[in-house]
């Protein structure tokens, strides 16, 4: 009900109730009905006499408050004995305004400088895309170098070896350094074939020489041709082996195949049988004899000529154990010879040559790697030229110096890694594209 | 009873260990563990039973001694590694989150140890751990420069920084410089893979292997971190052993090096070498080459003139002001005749016997020339063997880079040019254009005075320790072999460079000699009954050279001679004659006795071998003639190259 009300009268105005239709005289403005829309006038004008405005209107800060103060029933829920939180955070929390003292030597923080006043920059703090590059590989544990080569300052050699105080100071006692073992002194393991230690350079012979004598030449021609045709027959075998692995095995695979078609086969065989048409085998068994009884001149027959049998094996036996006792003599002999043929050839081997061949290496590998093969060093002959500017120099010697390594001992053999392994992705596609509803 | 043993507790399976738990032991990576083995020379051993070993099913590859592993625990160069580890972990970890500054800080502060208060890092201690005496390190320097010269000659990539390069170049040259200045270069060797130098330092001999220049190729399957390493190890080596070197000969070390002549190829010349004591030695060692006035100074002809006279007047006591005087002239240092004293460097040490000086001194071969090299010749090599070798002035054309006595072809002091280009022909069609024929001259033009000669003949001089007659080695002559000056000949060897009177056997002189004398006889019988095919002779010679080859057909013939001898005597004594002698001259008779005595004298040995043979087991026999077999067919080979070589000299004088 509306709050302020007109004095007399009806202030509405003429109404028309029922108005089924909009069409004709009576869908006119002063025939349609009103009284909804005056009703929510009427609603809106007496909230904004009592409450000053429309609710919706307002501001939320018109409309309500932050409660500040709590709610003074919560604290008398709570039993007082509970303390709020830790000590140790207690303390922690007070903080005093002056800065602690920094325990912690922090580098690059010293006072002291060079003199010289770092470059101003507008981004002192800006590191450019190469630096991180290497950053980035210094994380990844490629540094550019490892320690510090300092040019030499004093001679290392010049100090005697043990320390000379130590007779000096005998009431106090040094700390003992740690002493080398005995091993280290040992010699790296030559893959020489003949075991000898290999030199790190090995003299040049005559053939090496850009100006060689023909004998000489001739000489490392014929041998390294020789190793070049040593070297394709091998290839040429593995090939022939390879062939004939492959072809054994094609064979059998085909073998199989018919064996299996015949298999196939056999079952129609089978049937055929049915027909009548199988082997007479069966009707060809004969009859088993029936064994007699012996008699008594056979039985002694029998007695006899097994003693004798017995008889012969034990001579046999006692011949064979004579015959090994007399050849322990010889065989003990034998092996002496042996040992002291095989203790002289080890002493000419001595004499022949301290120094293992570079060529001639090994079976048995150090390491799971297989070592590079050495470069072909020849000039051939019709490039061979007497002049020094002519020379076209044969052979790395990069590589020859890392097969030196590899050779003498000094590490193992290795595979080129040219770069780290990737992790294996899988390309999927996705299907998505398959998810519509029509 | 006696203790239960258990598997793996004593034996190989204790002394050995795997790398992985050498690596797990020592908590580095194993990049860090190889590097570690490479500095401290740990190296992989081979346990005479693998299986006895490692006690995992999968077959490990590399082992260790457990004791080397163990002290590699004490190793003060492990921290440096664990060091590196923290600070990778720092980097990687401020990279992750996104904060590239503190990163570098962390990387910065890492690289200045002077603040951080943590050590540098240096292989110091291990040189002398790996090479208690100096004359372990100089055993060891073969390998040592062979990888530094390398290194010094490769193009910079990022495997091999140019740092390191710059460096290799400096401690190689250093180390040549000590090589000139004490002359202790002694052989060399232009070989198709680089050129090899021996020089003797303290009584050991040092060979190493120099790459051409401009040659290397960086190759694909080359472990350069490895290689790295040991370069890493041998510049500290190095570094050591030069300053040892230097401060031995009574140099200053390091020496002063200019930064901008190596910037323009000085190389060598781009060091000064001082004494140690510049205040009392007024003699800056220094590479001068000869920056004295190359004319004739008034002042030193004086000087000269007034020796001369003392000379003449007063022969005793000339010598020492002579040689004051000398010095004073040259403003250079006299070369250094002293040989080291080695002294043991501990009380006990071994004493090595004192080499004596030759007659042939190799401070003197080249002292009195002056070389020019011509633009083609390989400036480097040439450079250090000739001032090794004594040479002070060397010239040589500005585009082979600073650092010359002159670089003016015409200058009138040069006595030596060395040429490596082909003489070339002008043109010789008649109208050929004047030009062509005037570039021609002008390549050939020969300065009066002065010895042409191709770089072979500075290596072969070296060699030989002498100077070869300079026309063997002229331009555009075909040269004489280059020898490998490091083959030992064996005895009876050919040997091309020894004239033959040197290396022939006694046998093979008489043989010659004694086919000298029949020729010449036959000669005379031709001369007697004219002309009778002279044709023929020859081809009859040359069978009978292919005879005194063959001994068994020698001795042949020798024993027909007995049977003829004593038909003869036989023939004789029937008629009643005396013995009639062959008619012979006492010297071929002398000659043919002398044959007979040495073959009596070769087959007893012989006997006496056989003898001794039959003593021997029968596999030490079967070696020995083995051995025999293959002496006695090189053997033919030598004397069958020694009598070809005599024909050829034959045809040579008769010609």
């Amino acid at each position: 009900m509306p709050v302020l009300k007109p004095p007399t009268g009806n202030p509405d105005g003429p109404q028309q109730y029922k108005q089924p239709s909009r069409k004709g005289k009576k869908a006119w403005r002063k025939n349609v009905d009103v009284s909804e829309i005056e009703q929510g006038l009427d609603q809106m004008n007496d909230e904004i006499i009592l409450t000053g405005g429309v609710i919706a209107e307002k501001q939320s800060e018109d409309l309500f408050m932050v409660d500040v103060a709590g709610d003074a029933s919560i604290a008398q829920k709570f039993p007082k004995h509970i303390k709020k939180g830790l000590k140790a955070e207690e303390i922690i929390s007070k903080r005093s305004a002056v800065p602690a003292v920094p325990m912690r030597k922090r580098a690059g923080e010293s006072k002291t400088t060079d003199g010289v006043l770092p470059v101003k920059r507008l981004r002192a703090t800006y590191v450019n895309q190469k630096e991180l590059r290497r950053l980035k590989k210094v994380a990844d544990g490629q540094h550019e170098e490892s320690i510090a080569i300092i040019e030499a300052d004093h001679d290392v050699w010049a100090t005697p070896l043990e320390n000379p105080d130590a007779e000096k100071y005998t009431f106090l006692k040094l700390a003992e350094k740690a002493k080398a073992p005995k091993t280290m002194k040992e010699q790296p393991l030559s893959l020489a074939a003949n075991g000898k230690s290999i030199p790190a350079v090995i003299t040049p012979k005559g053939g090496a020489s850009y100006n060689p004598v023909f004998t000489d030449y001739q000489e490392r021609l014929a041998e390294e041709s020789a190793k070049a045709v040593e070297a394709e027959r091998k290839r040429l075998e593995a090939l022939e082996a390879e062939r004939i692995k492959l072809e054994a095995s094609a064979r059998s695979a085909a073998e199989a195949d018919a064996a299996e078609a015949r298999a196939n086969m056999s079952e129609w065989e089978e049937d055929s049988e049915w027909d009548g048409l199988g082997s007479g085998g069966e009707e060809l068994s004969t009859k088993a004899k029936r064994p007699q009884r012996k008699t008594q001149v056979q039985r002694n027959k029998i007695k006899r000529r097994k003693e004798e049998e017995r008889k012969a094996k034990a001579a046999a036996l006692l011949k064979k154990k004579n015959a090994q006792a007399e050849r322990i003599k010889q065989i003990s002999e034998e092996v002496a010879e042996k040992h002291r043929a095989r203790e002289l050839e080890k002493i000419e081997l001595d004499d022949e040559d301290e120094e293992g061949d570079e060529d001639k290496l090994r079976r048995r590998q150090l390491g799971k790697f297989k070592l590079p093969d050495k470069d072909l060093e020849l000039v051939l002959p019709d490039e061979l030229q007497d002049s020094l500017r002519l020379l076209k120099p044969e052979g790395s010697l990069l590589k020859d110096r890392y097969r030196s390594m590899l050779v003498r001992g000094k590490v193992e053999a290795r595979r080129n890694l040219p770069f780290h392994r990737q992790a294996k992705k899988q390309i999927t596609e996705k299907w998505t594209f398959k998810d519509f509803v029509i | 009873m006696a203790k239960i043993k258990r598997k793996g507790q004593t034996g190989a399976a204790k002394n050995y260990i795997t790398r992985t738990q050498a690596v797990k032991k020592l908590q580095l990576s194993l990049p860090d563990f190889r590097k570690l083995c490479i500095w401290k020379g740990i190296y992989p051993r081979e346990p005479r039973n693998k299986k006895k070993v490692s006690k995992s099913s999968t077959a490990s590859t590399t082992f260790y001694y457990t004791k080397d592993i163990q002290y590699l625990l004490h190793e003060p160069l492990l921290q440096k590694f664990r060091d590196q580890k923290v600070l990778e972990k720092k980097i990687s970890k401020a990279l992750g989150r996104g904060d590239v500054s503190d990163a570098a800080r962390h990387e910065r502060n890492a690289a200045r140890p002077e603040k951080t208060g943590k050590p540098r890092y240096t292989l110091n201690h291990v040189i002398r751990e790996r090479y208690p005496t100096f004359v372990d390190a100089l055993r060891d320097l073969d390998d040592c420069l062979s990888m530094l010269f390398l290194f010094a000659n490769l193009p910079s990539t990022s495997a091999v920084p140019a740092k390191m390069i710059a460096r290799c170049e400096r401690l190689c040259l250093e180390f040549e410089h000590y090589l000139i200045v004490s002359h202790g270069l002694r052989k060399s060797f232009l070989s198709i893979k680089g050129i090899y130098y021996q020089a003797t330092i303290q009584g050991e001999d040092i060979l190493w292997l120099v790459p051409y220049k401009f040659n290397q190729r960086i190759l694909g399957d080359i472990d350069f971190r490895i290689m790295g390493t040991f370069v890493e190890f041998y510049m500290t080596l190095l570094s050591f052993v030069n300053y040892r070197l230097y401060t031995s000969i009574g140099l200053k070390y390091p020496p002063k090096f200019d930064q901008l002549k190596d910037d323009m190829g000085g190389e060598l010349g781009a060091f000064a070498i001082e004494g140690v004591n510049i205040a009392t030695d007024d003699a800056t060692k220094a590479v001068t080459n000869g920056d004295v006035a190359h004319g004739v100074d008034p002042k030193v002809q004086a000087e000269v003139d007034k020796v001369v006279r003392q000379l003449k007047s007063d022969p005793s006591n000339v010598d020492q002001e002579m040689e004051d005087v000398t010095a004073d002239v040259d403003g250079e240092e006299k070369p250094n005749d002293a040989i080291d004293k080695f002294e043991p460097v501990a009380p006990g040490g071994d004493i090595l016997p004192q080499p004596s000086s030759s007659s042939n001194d190799p401070a003197e071969l080249f002292s009195q020339f002056t070389f020019f090299l011509s633009r083609e010749t390989p400036r480097q090599p040439l450079e250090f063997i000739l001032r090794a070798f004594g040479c002070k002035r060397i010239g040589w054309d500005s585009v082979l880079g600073e650092g010359s006595f002159t670089t003016d072809e015409s200058d009138p002091s040069i006595t030596h040019q060395i040429v490596d280009r082909p003489v070339i022909q002008a043109a010789t069609k008649e109208d050929g254009d004047g030009e062509d024929n005037q570039t021609s001259q002008k390549l050939n033009q020969r300065y009066p005075g002065r010895v042409y000669v191709q770089p072979q003949w500075v290596w072969d001089c070296v060699n030989d320790d002498e100077l070869k007659s300079p026309e063997l080695y002229a331009p555009g002559a075909s040269l004489p072999p280059h020898l490998s000056p490091f083959v030992r000949s064996t005895n009876g060897q050919y040997d091309p460079t020894l004239p033959l009177e040197a290396q022939e056997t006694e046998a093979e002189a008489l043989d010659a000699d004694l086919a000298d004398d029949k020729e010449a006889e036959d000669e005379e019988e031709d001369e007697n009954d004219m002309d009778i095919g002279s044709a023929n002779d020859d081809s009859e010679e040359e069978d009978e050279d292919d005879v005194d080859v063959e001994e068994d057909e020698e001795e042949g013939s020798e024993d027909e001679d007995a049977t003829l001898q004593r038909q003869r005597e036989l023939e004789a004594e029937i008629a009643g004659k005396a013995v009639p002698s062959k008619k012979v001259d006492a010297k071929t008779k002398s000659k043919l006795d002398a044959k007979k005595a040495l073959e009596k004298k070769a087959k007893e040995e012989a006997e006496d071998l056989e003898r001794a043979k039959g003593m021997l087991s029968k596999k030490k026999r079967k070696l020995f003639e083995q051995m025999q077999y293959t002496n006695n067919k090189k053997s033919a080979e030598d004397v069958k190259l020694r009598s070809k070589r005599r024909k050829l000299e034959k045809e040579k004088s008769k010609a």
